[in-house]
């Protein structure tokens, strides 16, 4: 009788230690697992000196995401010409998501639906979540958002984070790109092409000041700026 | 019975005979295409389909390839169109240029001003053909046709 309480003690105490030490342990592992996977962020580099103004981006896009007609998650701004004739030129631009790190879009949705995925970085929507109240097409300062008419939800460029990415493949406008003028990778591989050509070159980003720390870079073309 | 049979049989023929008459006179139609001289040989690689070869526009095979000379003996001074075995560049736009100026060229397509001298107007354009492969082009087909050339990989 008496055995039988002490074994019962002794079993419900080990029982107990044993439980506390796995959580503990499944904390440590769980922040462990954060810490590596926060080892990617993902960024886009449009080397406007290569771009060619084809077009071959918006159309893999396109048929990648299955963006309907009428809208669109990237497109190729064009200005100019430039120059005399027979040597005009043009400039070429990639409109598209800036993957702002402090994104506003993200801020200011009021479900939830658009965020910024914590692996990757890459600011997503999640179309399920999202009722369309239109706020983060009015607070993205690049003005890229739009409303899908086929989802209805808030769409724009995720990196093809639910395409091409998911099948382990670049995204679909770098894989169509002919004269490798997009580049993408990882920001926090110092050994990534991209970070290599982000090292070699001097870029831009776009409305820095506003604190939105976006993650689309240009190379620009030709000197843009008023000369003095 | 045996009437309306043979009612049949005779509609159905006019209608045979109208569309073989329509086919035949498709073929032979424009003025261009009954260059003798020229058809003697061409009549395979050289028959003039496309939009140039109308009747309205008055042209014949000279107008753009140049008068015959010595051809086919070698060397001529045929004007031939492509850009890998064609004749010389500035010969070729010189051609082109004659009806057509850079500036409304230009403003067409904007295209144009960057292969300005620089590419012949055949590397693209096929004139020859019934359909021109530059008009109401789908944005894929046009983002491989610069792929053709412009592939940086």
């Amino acid at each position: 009788m008496e055995n039988s309480k002490r074994r019962f003690l002794k079993g419900t105490c080990a029982l107990f230690a044993g439980a506390t030490g796995a959580s503990l342990l499944a904390t440590v592992n769980a922040a462990e697992g954060a810490k590596a996977e926060s080892d990617i962020k993902y960024a886009m580099i449009h080397d406007e000196t290569k771009c060619i103004g084809c077009r071959a981006c918006e159309v893999a896009c396109r048929e990648t995401n299955q963006v309907p007609e009428g809208v669109s998650r990237v497109r190729i701004e064009q200005t100019g010409p430039f120059g005399e004739y027979p040597n005009e030129y043009y400039h070429f631009s990639r409109i598209s998501c800036q993957h702002c790190e402090d994104a506003p879009c993200v801020n200011v949705c009021p479900t939830g639906a658009a965020f910024i995925d914590k692996e990757t970085g890459i600011v997503s929507v999640n179309a399920w979540k999202c009722v369309g109240c239109q706020y983060c097409i009015a607070a993205c300062p690049y003005k890229i958002r739009f409303i899908n008419p086929v989802t209805h939800a808030a769409d724009k460029c995720d990196f093809c984070r639910e395409t091409n990415l998911a099948q382990g493949k670049q995204p679909a406008c770098v894989e169509a790109c002919p004269t490798k003028a997009l580049v993408f990778g990882n920001l926090k591989d110092p050994t990534s092409e991209l970070v290599q050509v982000l090292r070699a070159n001097p870029t831009q980003r776009a409305k820095v000041a506003l604190g939105t720390r976006p993650k689309l870079f240009r190379i620009l073309a030709k000197s843009g700026e008023v000369i003095l | 019975m045996s009437k309306r049979q043979w009612l049949w049989s005779i509609r159905l023929g006019a209608i045979a005979l109208l569309l073989s008459f329509g086919a035949t006179s498709a073929e032979s139609a424009l003025q261009i295409n009954s260059d003798t001289t020229c058809m003697k040989c061409h009549k395979r690689n050289g028959q003039m389909l496309g939009h140039h070869g109308q009747d309205a526009m008055k042209m014949t095979c000279s107008t753009c390839h140049g008068e015959k000379g010595d051809h086919p003996k070698k060397p001529n001074d045929i004007v031939v169109f492509g850009i890998k075995d064609g004749s010389e560049l500035d010969t070729q736009l010189a051609v082109c240029h004659k009806c057509h100026t850079q500036r409304k060229l230009g403003e067409t397509e904007w295209t144009h001003n960057v292969h300005a001298q620089k590419v012949p107007c055949a590397a693209c354009h096929k004139l020859h053909s019934p359909t021109e492969p530059m008009a109401d082009m789908t944005p894929k087909v046009r983002s491989e046709l610069c792929r053709n050339c412009h592939s940086g990989r």
